[in-house]
């Protein structure tokens, strides 16, 4: 458990560790993904330079009726963040199931979303909530949506030279209502599937509803047709365990060691159900 | 493990069934795959550099094409070993005329051994299927004309 | 010398905290990994990929060429070393040699093939991934009862019938039983494979002075005297020029009762090089190459009257031994087959074990080490039965147990357990957890559509290791009590704890005999240059036997004292009363202090007839039997039917371990053994493919129970104290594991018995409890 030897770089400034990415570096934030693999020698990366300690991409703050979260803010960080918690608090929930509380203080919603692990936590809320990621390299920025982001199992947009820089959430007005439900998979904690919800309601009936999921298939996505089924229709419970009987199709169920194809696939129905059952009695 | 799956080709079964015979149109497609080279009747000899996530390892090992049956099937047993582990996989290769194009079904069997079998468990058949599908996104560009010496996949 | 005699407060029966903690929290205790010598070399070792290969070469060139690296050793360089032993022994078992490095083939993942010796551990590590070997992977077979099937690949080229051994065991007259019985059920039953995961992975420092031909070796293990006495015959040393020393041992569950290939391994190569060398296990070598627990495959049938009386058991115990013996691998099952009546009356057993060759890394003594086996066997054959019969379980055992007017009673399989009343103590579980209750409250969970169960578990155990011709290597245990002549005492101990608070409560004990202050009292332990010879830690045997050996040697101590302190006082020995630290004569009421005496006993100048100066006594214990704790764990659970998750709702334990010395540490002992238990019943499986990989080799896939998902134990003792030691005291480190696992899988068979369920293997995975509902609704 002796990683190769490699050249560790920890700049002060965000430009200096682009200049340094751009040279073909890899990227250190929290460390929870990267250090495992190369202790057990499975990734060997010549250079890393160290973005976990930037104090330029540490913040969370309320801009333009949104909230940007800065790259290397932590799971920890986010998870007890009073400005989260009021105002986009699927987030703040989301990242209270991941791993365990070391995990949590080391690791770093940047580094968790440029690795797109297929079970990790983070996607399903940011598809959900529709998340904005900010890009950056040495010459632009740019910003797209998860959804484009987040391409399959550990493949995203990211261009060489660029990192994740900043992610920006909604705030949700009136009668909203979100949630995180999660089916751990007992030793790692990684997700079998996490569904996040997110639901409006005006006079009875669902005036939005957004579902992300994870850990189901290789890629979190946007449970479209379920939203589409709960559109404008009776909020009820007999209406969301029809919709959420929709939240699997279309996609390629993962089997390992821990679910089969066809229990990940149950169990992502049934945690829709509790994650729009849940984000509905939140939205009263 | 067993592996299993379907993809789509934009060509119909003869083409598909050639390209994939095709050592040159192989390497390409084959993610990380930096040689390819004939040692044999339908035996390559294979050289790549698995590149997924953090994870990156060069495997060495060979390639077996066999029980030709063109364009409708064929058997293809890979073997590849490096520090990160080996992996040894057999399959048959089904092609069917699907509205103009190919859906070639895949059925067969891996085994994958060394520290990747002892570590990635939860992750083998999403980067398995992942791989695999990488691997006829390019045979399709490929067969399709969009020649891409530039694009790398891996 | 008339004095006021402050009486001290008696500490046996009381919760010390426990002394060794300050070191371990502050991070000031010493494991292995802590030794620092100058000029000392680091190890790394290369080992398998492969289940099974040949080694056509092996190239070290590039890994000798590499700056720092200083040596590399493969098979041929270890032929004079001795290969690894195995202490068991049974009437015709196969002993394949395992050799400290691998020959000309590999057998299991990880089996070491070479080592590679450099200036620090990363260069080691660079070197080990430098080694080339050409491999030709043959087929493997990992799975025992596949192992037995014609045609299996043969483990051992040499036995293709992959069998190491075949051992039987009659009691009574199992078939005439059977023959006359009302009842006759049968089940197979899986006890999977368990990876010990102590929080500590194994680790060696070897330091050779060729000067004194002498050899130091710290290693992390249970057993540091039976350690120095193999490496001295694997290495050809004279056994007292070798020192073993198991500094703090981080834990070790049994994984670290034996001596592996590493510590010859390093003793070879600091002998080779003339340097200290030191070799620290990482998580993936422990998950791979030390010794896994459990892995039965058991076919039983128990035979019974409709009126509930057992009439007999029998057994068909296949055993995963994995690719050859560690210290006591094919003894483990047969401790099984002596526990196989478990708490009950009946006579007739049948028992066979077959113990199978596979490509793994072996199976050896893991918490309970084929007790928490036979219990499970025994208590799902009796839940098994009471559902067939529509008894309920509790009536079921009451029936059958043997009664508390039968100790020492005589068992089926020949043992004699010492002391029991094994009907209260299942009557104090009911009672405080109020069964009558639950299961009230149990029929209405199940008119309302609610799978609750309630899973009893009446195990026994046996344990506090034991007779010596019972047991591979001697079974006594050692004491030496020092007091200097400022009156402190150490005190040695030939067991060698590795995390279970002797420190504490062998000092409560010394302080009670001798009236004085616990921090008076200093316990060594693990140094077999410092202690007398002992046998170790295992089997729950520190307090029942090692803790006797401490209280004839404080007897000594106290005689001598009192011999010293009449003399002092003019009185008469035998008249004399030595309590709270003052030896007082009654007739005249003067007294002379503890202290007093021993400094005294050193100066010399007054020495009673008949005996000699210093205080110091050493004695060896024999125990004249096993000890036999018991007890009974209820547990209520609740399955979802909609994703098969269990939850436990509650969790009671009343066990009865005879005298309790300290109930802080038996509660530390109980809830980890607890949460092993429900380890195995619910999350941990050591799973290898068909081709000998270990799939679940990192924490990542395998489940190890967090804090989070553990019950509250709800904890009460009955107290039988043992008759066997002069303690009364019985043995607690096991219990909790034996006891829990059949009572958490008993608990979620009864939930789900609406359904027909009668048994489900372990672990108890959700989605294998979801296949379960979903399966019996289609």
């Amino acid at each position: 458990m002796i990683a190769n030897s490699f050249e560790y770089s920890a700049p002060g400034s965000l430009k200096e560790a682009l200049a340094l990415v751009a040279d073909g570096a890899k990227p250190l934030a929290g460390g929870m993904s990267l250090i495992p693999m190369m202790k057990l020698r499975l990734a060997n990366p010549e250079h890393l330079v160290d973005i976990g300690r930037l104090a330029e991409l540490n913040y969370i703050r309320e801009e333009n009726g949104s909230i940007h979260i800065g790259a290397s803010v932590t799971h920890y960080d986010i998870e007890t963040s009073p400005l989260l918690m009021g105002k986009c608090p699927l987030l703040a929930e989301t990242a209270s199931y991941i791993g365990d509380i070391q995990v949590r203080n080391r690791g770093t919603l940047g580094g968790s979303v440029a690795h797109a692990d297929p079970s990790a936590d983070y996607p399903a809320a940011l598809q959900a909530l529709e998340a904005q990621i900010v890009l950056t390299s040495a010459e632009e920025t740019r910003t797209i949506s998860a959804e484009e982001f987040f391409v399959d199992t550990f493949t995203t947009a990211l261009e060489e030279g660029e990192i994740v820089t900043e992610i920006i959430v909604p705030i949700d007005a009136g009668l909203t209502g979100t949630s995180y439900q999660k089916f751990l998979q007992p030793a790692s904690g990684f997700a079998i599937v996490g569904v996040a919800a997110r639901v409006r309601q005006a006079e009875g009936k669902f005036s939005m509803v957004r579902v992300g999921v994870t850990g189901l298939s290789g890629n979190s996505y946007r449970a479209t047709r379920v939203e589409a089924a709960l559109d404008g229709k009776d909020a009820n419970d007999e209406n969301i365990r029809a919709a959420a009987a929709l939240v699997a199709s279309g996609q390629d169920s993962s089997s390992d060691l821990h679910a089969s194809a066809e229990y990940r696939a149950h169990l992502a129905v049934a945690y829709a159900a509790r994650a729009l059952r849940s984000a509905l009695s939140r939205s009263a | 493990m067993k592996v299993a799956g379907t993809a789509q080709l934009p060509f119909p079964p003869e083409r598909a069934y050639d390209l994939m015979q095709d050592p040159a149109a192989l390497q390409k497609a084959i993610p990380g795959c930096n040689s390819l080279e004939r040692t044999g009747d339908d035996e390559y000899k294979l050289s790549l550099k698995m590149v997924l996530a953090s994870l990156s390892g060069q495997f060495e090992g060979k390639v077996l094409l066999t029980d030709h049956n063109r364009p409708y099937s064929f058997k293809m047993l890979v073997e590849g070993s490096g520090k990160i582990g080996f992996v040894k996989g057999e399959g048959v290769l089904s092609l069917m005329l699907l509205d103009g194009g190919t859906e070639v079904a895949y059925e067969g069997e891996a085994q994958i051994g060394g520290s990747i079998a002892s570590v990635g468990q939860r992750l083998i058949d999403t980067t398995s299927k992942l791989l695999v599908k990488r691997f006829f996104k390019k045979l399709a560009k490929i067969g399709s004309g969009e020649t891409d010496a530039a694009e790398d996949e891996a | 010398m008339a004095t006021t005699v402050t009486k001290l407060e008696k500490l046996v029966g009381k919760r010390v905290r426990r002394r060794e903690d300050p070191r371990l929290i502050t991070g000031t205790a010493m494991y292995v990994e802590d030794v620092k010598l100058p000029d000392l070399h680091h190890a790394a070792i290369f080992r398998s990929p492969h289940g099974a290969a040949n080694i056509r070469s092996i190239d070290v060139s590039k890994a000798l060429a590499l700056p720092g690296v200083v040596a590399v050793y493969t098979g041929k360089d270890i032929l004079g070393v001795g290969s690894v032993v195995c202490a068991a022994d049974l009437p015709g078992l196969r002993k394949p040699v395992h050799h400290i490095l691998a020959q000309d083939r590999v057998y299991f993942v990880g089996h070491a093939v070479a080592v590679v010796i450099a200036k620090d551990r990363y260069i080691a590590a660079d070197g080990a991934d430098l080694i080339e070997v050409d491999w030709a992977p043959t087929q493997a077979v990992t799975d025992p009862e596949k192992a037995l099937a014609a045609g299996a690949p043969a483990v051992h080229p040499e036995w293709p019938d992959n069998t190491a051994f075949v051992f039987d065991q009659k009691g009574g007259d199992y078939a005439a039983a059977a023959a006359s019985a009302e009842v006759v059920l049968r089940q197979r039953i899986i006890s999977q494979r368990l990876v010990p995961n102590a929080m500590e992975t194994r680790g060696v420092v070897a330091d050779w002075k060729a000067a004194d031909r002498s050899l130091t070796v710290w290693t992390s293990t249970q057993i540091p005297h039976l350690a120095r006495s193999i490496l001295a015959g694997q290495l050809g040393l004279d056994e007292n020029r070798v020192r073993v020393i198991a500094p703090e041992v981080g834990g070790g569950f049994g994984s670290k009762l034996n001596v592996y290939p590493e510590e010859a391994l390093m003793g070879f190569v600091s002998m080779k090089l003339n340097k200290p060398v030191k070799w620290i296990e990482s998580r993936r070598e422990n998950f791979q190459t030390t010794i896994h627990g459990r892995g039965h495959v058991d076919y039983l049938e128990i035979a019974a009257n409709r009126d509930g009386t057992i009439l007999g058991l029998k057994l068909k115990l296949i055993q995963d031994l994995g690719a050859y013996h560690q210290l006591l691998t094919p003894a483990i099952p047969t401790l099984s087959v002596l526990m196989m009546p478990g708490l009950y009356k009946f006579r007739n057993i049948e028992a066979q074990v077959i113990g199978v060759f596979t490509n793994a890394v072996p199976t050896d003594a893991y918490r309970g080490a084929g007790r928490p086996e036979a219990t499970h066997g025994i208590e799902r054959m009796v839940d098994i039965l009471a559902a067939e019969l529509k008894m309920d379980p509790a009536e079921l055992r009451y029936k059958n147990f043997a009664g508390k007017d039968d100790f020492p009673f005589l068992t089926a399989t020949g043992l004699t357990y010492d002391s029991g009343d094994y009907a209260a103590t299942l009557d104090v579980a009911l009672e405080k957890i109020d069964y009558k209750g639950l299961r009230k409250e149990q029929a209405k969970a199940r008119a309302e559509g609610r799978y609750m169960g309630i899973g009893i578990s009446t195990y026994g155990e046996l344990c506090a290791f034991g007779p010596s011709p019972a047991t591979p290597a001697g079974g006594w245990e050692s004491a030496t009590v020092k007091v200097e002549p400022s009156g402190k005492v150490t005190v040695m101990t030939g067991c060698s704890p590795h995390g279970q608070g002797q420190e504490t409560s062998f000092a409560q004990i010394a302080a009670d005999e001798l009236g004085v202050p616990i921090d008076d009292i200093l316990v060594l332990h693990g140094d077999t240059a410092i202690v007398q010879y002992g046998i170790g830690t295992f089997g729950s045997r520190n307090t029942a036997v090692g803790g006797a050996a401490l209280h004839y040697a404080l007897q000594d101590i106290r005689d001598k004292a009192k011999k010293f302190g009449a003399k002092m006082l003019d009185a008469d020995a035998e008249t004399v009363i030595l309590e709270d630290g003052h030896c007082t004569d009654p007739k005249t009421g003067n007294s002379v202090t503890f202290q007093q005496i021993a400094a005294a006993a050193y100066r010399g100048n007054i020495i009673p007839t008949g005996s000699e100066p210093g205080l110091v006594a050493t004695r060896f214990w024999e125990p004249s039997n096993f000890a036999y704790p018991y007890g009974a764990h209820i547990i209520v659970s609740e399955v979802d039917p909609e994703t098969g998750q269990i939850t436990i709702k509650r969790y009671m334990a009343v066990d009865d371990i005879g005298n309790i010395i300290n109930p802080l540490l038996v509660d530390g002992q109980l809830h980890g053994g607890v949460a092993q238990g429900l380890g195995q019943a619910l999350w941990e499986h050591g799973v290898y493919d068909d081709n000998g990989q270990l799939v679940t080799g990192e924490f990542m896939d395998y489940t190890m129970p967090r804090a989070r998902m553990m019950p509250w134990v709800e904890s009460a003792h009955t107290i039988t104290p043992s008759p066997v030691n002069p303690l009364g005291a019985k043995g607690v480190g096991e219990a909790g594991t034996i006891g829990s696992t059949p009572a958490m899988v008993n608990s979620v068979v009864d939930a789900l018995s609406p359904l027909g369920v009668r048994h489900i293997d372990m672990p108890m995975t959700s989605e294998k409890i979801w296949k379960l509902i979903h399966g019996s609704k289609a």
